[in-house]
């Protein structure tokens, strides 16, 4: 293509609504052509609806979606063939092998020339490429899903919750795929609701919360604004640091190893908290000190967690 | 419509079938067998003979002549029973539903009828008010007691009138309304073809359509260039295709071990289109109405197994009560079952035509409901 647009997807005062129900209120952004976008939220803040939106299989309830330069509600038959799509929660026949799928997907596009072997090592399944659907486990299934929805060359790709419901080490995996599609430079639309998820693999990440998007940015740009500050950790095996602490003005909380967790503004205050103890004769066993990450962003932003019991006990 | 992705979908759907061994086994082995089994129990239906056990205690020349004539008769297998018993005990003992017993005296009263001193007829001394009583011993709740005594009068009858010395008055003159005589296999087969492609399309629907859907794949699907009318056609395709498969099974068997006579004619495969369609427009329905996989297939069990023993696919419906004669003829099966034996068992294309086109609006209203029902887009 000789002119790309600037913005692969762009979103204009998007609205849908499910009867009394509002999915999406009045959201407005745009992805950029080549970057890797993640929207951030809870189940249910409306990622899914949105993402649909745009991949022409939902119509808004009003509000203009482009993509790649058309608008989805009139053009899905130019769109489709230039979009890749693993929906949430992807299943295929049962029956039919890894290989075979891939081949059916390709047939669909009409594509001739798709490289079934290079799709199938890259989503790593070369040797399961003869297993048939239903025994392949949930992250194969995901991975599988990707090399499908890279069928047809396409210049977006849509990936809604690619790794919810797998396990840490098949997440990992399919995160290994993931950065591998990054660097062939494709438009990548990530729905996730997992932190680390969105901070690996995302230029821009939009957070979105009951409908609404409440803050966009690349993950440094978001917890600058939203996190400035550290976290020191102390294991301590009696309560005095606690107490010394406590008398400098700053607000230590216990966490639940028993451990001591503080924040603090600036480098200099750990300097500062450390040299009371000393001072003190006050010991402790080990230290940690950490910028926040999206997930406090995001509970600074919204007062809510995104998965329950992932949050760690930072202070406010 | 693209004949490529319909062409992909066939793959897809007839390897899915070669790999699902239940799905063959209900689609070709399972007809295969009812027709095994049926065409066995039934297969000497024609020649059936029955047990017909005699007391005769007149133990004469023209008692046994009596005897005989029954047995010629070609309807019964004589079983003889002592005279020096208790006729009703031993029928209570054995389980006999029928006894016939020729009394004492039996060739006296007919020399006495006949006029017959000596063995020679002399006309002065007949006695045309001499007669003889059998007794039938037998049980009204047998099934078979009823046609056997019918066959005794009528062998009776035979022989009063031939005793009488008059012609008989009334005649009956029998042409059939068939063109050649029929067994029971040769009507059994039109309806286990129907029934087979019944269940194979209205479940098949039901499948692809509620099964894929819960599972996700049809949303996945919306995001590719495959439209509804290609999904839908592809699936009406396949269903035709495993209709003929499952036909010629059942017909090859058919032919091979019961050597049937059945005329195969494009009336067939209309019926066999007209009948996908129709059960793939219910199973599009069913799948719409109920919203999980399992309650639409609970749904396909509660439409099939009723229809199949009422619209008259194992047996003939005169056999049924009126009131359920009535509802089999609101059932599309009924028209597909006798569509089918009026093409091939009766050939008969004008009554072809009538349940062709019955079913033929069925399956155009069902169909098109179907279509509108069947959702593709998650819509508004």
């Amino acid at each position: 293509m000789t002119t790309e647009p600037e913005h692969a997807i762009d979103v204009e005062n998007l609205t849908k609504r499910y009867g009394d129900l509002l999915a999406v209120n009045n959201i407005s952004f745009h992805v950029r052509t080549g970057e890797v976008f993640a929207f951030l939220g809870p189940n249910g803040a409306g990622k899914t609806t949105t993402v649909e939106i745009i991949e022409t299989i939902r119509t808004p309830t009003s509000g203009r979606v482009c993509l790649l330069g058309m608008d989805v509600t009139t053009r899905k038959r130019d769109i489709v063939p230039r979009i890749g799509v693993l929906p949430q929660g992807f299943s295929s026949f049962d029956r039919i092998t890894v290989r075979e799928t891939i081949q059916y997907y390709a047939r669909l596009f009409g594509c001739r020339n798709t490289d079934v072997d290079g799709l199938i090592e890259l989503a790593n399944l070369k040797d399961k490429s003869k297993e048939q659907f239903k025994n392949l486990s949930g992250g194969l299934r995901q991975r599988l899903g990707i090399a499908i929805a890279l069928v047809n060359d396409p210049e977006v790709v849509f990936l809604d919750e690619p790794t919810t419901g797998l396990d840490p080490r098949a997440r990992r995996e399919v995160w290994e795929v993931l950065l591998s599609l990054k660097t062939n430079g494709k438009t990548v639309f990530l729905t996730t609701h997992y932190m680390e998820e969105a901070e690996l693999l995302a230029d821009t990440v939009a957070i979105i919360s009951k409908g609404k998007i409440i803050a966009m940015g690349s993950p440094d740009e978001l917890i600058e604004s939203n996190a400035n500050y550290l976290v020191l950790t102390l294991k301590t095996i009696d309560g005095a640091p606690f107490e010394i602490i406590q008398r400098m003005g700053f607000e230590p909380v216990h966490d639940n190893h028993k451990n001591i967790k503080v924040r603090v503004e600036h480098t200099d205050d750990i300097h500062k908290i450390l040299n009371a103890m000393k001072d003190a004769g006050a010991s402790s066993l080990g230290l940690d000190v950490r910028k926040p990450n999206l997930e406090a962003v995001f509970l600074k932003l919204t007062g809510e967690a995104l998965r329950e019991g992932s949050v760690e006990g930072v202070p406010e | 419509m693209s004949g490529r992705v319909i062409g992909a979908n066939l793959v897809v759907s007839i390897t899915t079938f070669s790999r699902e061994k239940s799905a063959m086994f209900f689609t070709i082995a399972f007809p295969i067998i009812l027709i095994l089994v049926f065409g066995t129990i039934f297969l000497n239906q024609d020649n059936v003979s029955f047990d017909l056990y005699v007391q005769d205690l007149d133990q004469t020349n023209s008692s046994a002549q009596l005897v005989k004539t029954l047995e010629l008769n070609g309807k019964f297998k004589i079983v003889t029973v002592d005279p020096a018993i208790n006729a009703t005990r031993y029928a209570k003992d054995r389980k006999v539903n029928l006894v016939l017993v020729i009394p004492n005296g039996y060739e006296r009263a007919l020399a006495r009828r006949l006029g017959l001193v000596g063995g020679v007829p002399y006309p002065a001394f007949r006695d045309p008010k001499a007669s003889v009583t059998v007794t039938y011993i037998y049980d009204a709740s047998a099934s078979s007691t009823s046609t056997k005594i019918q066959i005794l009068r009528a062998g009776f009858a035979v022989v009063n009138e031939a005793i009488s010395g008059q012609p008989p008055f009334i005649r009956a003159a029998e042409t059939s309304m068939l063109t050649k005589t029929f067994r029971f296999i040769e009507f059994f087969v039109p309806g286990i073809i129907a029934m087979s492609v019944m269940t194979s399309s209205l479940s098949g629907a039901v499948n692809m359509n509620a099964e894929l859907r819960q599972k996700g794949v049809i949303r996945k699907l919306s995001t590719t260039p495959i439209t509804r009318t290609d999904w839908i056609l592809s699936n009406i395709l396949y269903q035709f295709i495993l209709a003929v498969i499952c036909t010629m099974a059942i017909l090859v068997v058919s032919y091979a071990v019961f050597s049937v006579r059945l005329k195969i004619n494009a009336w067939l495969f209309v019926f066999l289109v007209l009948e996908v369609f129709a059960f793939g427009g219910i199973g599009m329905i069913l799948t719409r109405v109920a919203n999980e996989a399992e309650s639409a297939t609970a749904a396909a069990n509660f439409i099939m197994f009723p229809m199949m023993f009422l619209s008259g696919s194992f047996f003939p419906l005169e056999l049924m009560p009126g009131f359920l004669q009535t509802i089999a003829r609101i059932l599309p099966l009924y028209y597909v079952n006798e569509g089918l034996r009026a093409s091939m068992v009766f050939i008969d294309s004008t009554a072809a035509l009538r349940y062709a086109a019955m079913i033929g609006v069925f399956a155009i209203v069902v169909f098109v409901l179907g279509i509108n029902t069947t959702k593709w887009e998650e819509g508004t």
